[in-house]
C-alpha cells in the first residue's frame, strides 16, 4: 500500500487577489458540525478554508460523509457556520436566485409541471408573468426540454428530471452554481452528454461552479481546480493543467493528465481504506 | 395506492361498467334466492322491496327522509370540514400550538362520541341542531388529525430546495407545504364522510326521529322489512355518492400523478 501523501498545504484557489474584484466565494476558518440524536455530534467541515474566484469551475471530490454537500449549504446560505466566516461577493451568502442549486436527488416539486418548477425559481425576481414564462421556457429550450414543458416530473427519466433541475437552477442566471452531485444517479450515457452539456452551457455565461462528485474522471473533464476533501478538512486544491475543450479520450494520452489521474485515485482509495466508516476498511487492495 | 392498480392490466370504462351490472345481477339473484329461503319474511323479495319503494315515494315519506337526512349531513360535514382543516393546517403550521392541542385532539378521538349524545341533548335539544353538532363531531376528527398530519410531513428536502430559490415562508407554506397535504385531507374527508354518515343515523335514531335514521327505526321496529331494506339501500347510495364525488376531486388534484 502507498502511504499517504503528505497533503500539499491548502493553498487558496487563485490567490491573484491582486484583482480588484472579491473572490466569488471565500470559506475561512469554517466549522460546522451536526448532533446525532445520541448527544454526540458529528463534524461536517473541520477549519476550511477556501477561496473560488469568478468564473472558475471547481470539482470537490471525496468520500461520502466527508462535509462535500455542507459545504455547498453553507455557501448557499441555507444553513450557517458554527464558526468563521463564509462569504460570497464580500457579503454573508443569501439564498436566492443569483445561487443556483442543483440538489441531490433533483428535488422537482411533484405536483408542478417541468414549466411550473423552473418558474417556482423565478418568483422572487422582479419579473412580470409572461416574462417569468418566457424565462423558464428559453431555459427549457437550453436543456431541450421545451416538448415536456407540460408534463409533471413523474412522466420524466432521470435524465430529464436532471435537465428540469438544471434549468431551474440557471433560469436565476446566477453568479454561483452550486451542483451536488448532480449526475450520479444516471446511467454512463446520459451522465456523458449531461456533462458535455453542462460544459456548453456555462461556457455561455460563466458562473463559479461548485460542483460535487464522486468521479475523479468527471472532476479531471469539468474543472479548472479539484478540491480533494476528508472527513471535514480540505486536504488538497489542485488546478486541473489541461486545456479546454477537453476530451477525457485524448487526454487519457496526457502525461499530466495521468499523473494527476492516478494522484487522485491513490489518494481517494488511500482515504476509504483508512475510514473506519467504509466498507472497505482495513482490506488490503493492492493492484 | 394509485400506483399499485396501474402494475395490473388497465381495463376499459366500459368493461368494468359492464362488469359491475353483471356483479349486480348476481346480486340481486341472491337476495332473491335468501328471499325465498330463509323462512318468515324476514328479507324481502327483490320485487317487494320495489314496490315498497314505490308506495314510500309516492306518499313523499322517501324525499322527505333523504331530504332530512342529507340536510343533517351535509350542514354537519361542511361544519367539520370549515372547522377541522383550517385547525388542522394551524396546528401544522405553528409547531408549538400543534404540539400543546394534540394530545387533547388524540384523546378526544379516542373517546367513542355516541358518549357525548346525552349532553348534546340537554345542551341542543333535541332538534336539527344536536343532530348536525353530532354529525360534526363524528366528522371533525379524522379531517383534522389527517390534515395535522399531512402538513407536518411535508417534505424537508422540498423546502430546503424552495428556501434555496429564495421562496419566503408563506410561499413554501402555500406552494410547498398545503399541496404535499392535500393526499391527507382527502383520506381524511373520506374518513369523515363515512363517520358522519353513520352518525347522521345515530343522531335521527338517539334525538327527535327523523330523517331517514328515523324510518329505519319505525319500519325495522314494526318488522315491515320491505320498507326497511329501501331505506337501507337509500343510505347505501347516499355513501356511494358522497366517496364517488370525493374520489372525482381526488383525481382531479392528483393528475400529477398519472
Ligand atoms: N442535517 C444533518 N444532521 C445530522 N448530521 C448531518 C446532517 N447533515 C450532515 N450530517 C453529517 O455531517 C457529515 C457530513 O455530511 P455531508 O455534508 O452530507 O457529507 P457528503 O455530502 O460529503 O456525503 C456526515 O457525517 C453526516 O452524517
Ligand atoms: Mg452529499
Amino acid at each position: 500500500m502507498t502511504p499517504l501523501a503528505a497533503g500539499t498545504p491548502i493553498e487558496h484557489a487563485g490567490t491573484a487577489n491582486t484583482a480588484a474584484r472579491a473572490p466569488q466565494l471565500v470559506f475561512d476558518h469554517v466549522n460546522k458540525a451536526f448532533g446525532r440524536s445520541d448527544g454526540s455530534s458529528a463534524l461536517a467541515l473541520a477549519d476550511v478554508s477556501l477561496s473560488i474566484d469568478d468564473h472558475k469551475f471547481v470539482a470537490v471530490i471525496g468520500p461520502s460523509g466527508c462535509g462535500k454537500t455542507t459545504l455547498l449549504r453553507i455557501a448557499n446560505g441555507l444553513i450557517a457556520p458554527d464558526s468563521g466566516t463564509v462569504s460570497v461577493k464580500g457579503r454573508p451568502p443569501v439564498p436566492g436566485p443569483d445561487t443556483g442549486f442543483v440538489f441531490q436527488g433533483f428535488r422537482l416539486i411533484p405536483w408542478a409541471t417541468v414549466l411550473g418548477n423552473v418558474e417556482f425559481a423565478l418568483e422572487t425576481l422582479d419579473l412580470s408573468a409572461s416574462e417569468r414564462r418566457d424565462r423558464a421556457n428559453t431555459y427549457l429550450e437550453l436543456v431541450g426540454l421545451t416538448r415536456w414543458a407540460t408534463s409533471y416530473p413523474g412522466q420524466l427519466s432521470g435524465g430529464m428530471k436532471q435537465r428540469v433541475a438544471l434549468a431551474r437552477a440557471l433560469a436565476g442566471e446566477p453568479q454561483m452554481l452550486l451542483m451536488d452531485e448532480p449526475f450520479a444517479s444516471l446511467d454512463a450515457q446520459t451522465r456523458e452528454l449531461m456533462q458535455i452539456e453542462l460544459l456548453h452551457i456555462w461556457n455561455r455565461r460563466k458562473p463559479t461552479v461548485l460542483f460535487v462528485t464522486h468521479s475523479v474522471d468527471e472532476a479531471l473533464l469539468l474543472a479548472d481546480t479539484v478540491v480533494l476533501m476528508s472527513t471535514g478538512r480540505i486536504l488538497e486544491v489542485i488546478d486541473v493543467p489541461l486545456a479546454r475543450p477537453r476530451q477525457l479520450d485524448a487526454a487519457r494520452s496526457d502525461q499530466d493528465f495521468i499523473t494527476l489521474r492516478n494522484h487522485l485515485w491513490n489518494r481517494i482509495r488511500d482515504l476509504v481504506l483508512t475510514d473506519p466508516a467504509s466498507a472497505f476498511f482495513g482490506r488490503e487492495l493492492n493492484q | 395506492m394509485a400506483s399499485a392498480s396501474r402494475t395490473n392490466q388497465e381495463y376499459s370504462a366500459l368493461t368494468i361498467a359492464a362488469t359491475r351490472i353483471g356483479f349486480l345481477i348476481l346480486l340481486l339473484a341472491l337476495w332473491w334466492l335468501a328471499s325465498i329461503n330463509v323462512a318468515r319474511n324476514i328479507i324481502p323479495s327483490p320485487l317487494a322491496t320495489y314496490h315498497a319503494a314505490g308506495r314510500l315515494f309516492s306518499e313523499g315519506r322517501l324525499q322527505q327522509g333523504l331530504l332530512d337526512s342529507v340536510t343533517v349531513y351535509l350542514s354537519g360535514y361542511g361544519i367539520a370540514i370549515l372547522i377541522a382543516i383550517p385547525l388542522g393546517v394551524a396546528m401544522g403550521a405553528f409547531n408549538l400550538f400543534g404540539r400543546t392541542l394534540e394530545i387533547y385532539v388524540y384523546a378526544l378521538s379516542a373517546t367513542p362520541r355516541v358518549a357525548f349524545i346525552p349532553l348534546i341533548i340537554v345542551l341542543l335539544g333535541l332538534g336539527i341542531e344536536a343532530k348536525v353538532f353530532i354529525v360534526m363531531l363524528g366528522a371533525v376528527m379524522p379531517i383534522l388529525i389527517n390534515t395535522y398530519a399531512g402538513v407536518r410531513q411535508a417534505d424537508p428536502e422540498l423546502i430546503e430546495m424552495a428556501r434555496s430559490v429564495g421562496a419566503g415562508r408563506l410561499r413554501i407554506f402555500s406552494r410547498i407545504v398545503i399541496p404535499g397535504a392535500i393526499p391527507y385531507v382527502i383520506v381524511g374527508l373520506r374518513l369523515g364522510a363515512t363517520i358522519g354518515l353513520i352518525n347522521t343515523v345515530v343522531a335521527e335514531l338517539y334525538t327527535a326521529v327523523s330523517g331517514l335514521g328515523g324510518l329505519l327505526a319505525i319500519y325495522g321496529n314494526t318488522f315491515r322489512m320491505a320498507e326497511y331494506f329501501v331505506i337501507v339501500l337509500c343510505l347505501a347510495a347516499i355513501g356511494v355518492v358522497v366517496t364517488e364525488s370525493l374520489r372525482i376531486i381526488e383525481n382531479r388534484l392528483g393528475r400529477w400523478r398519472d
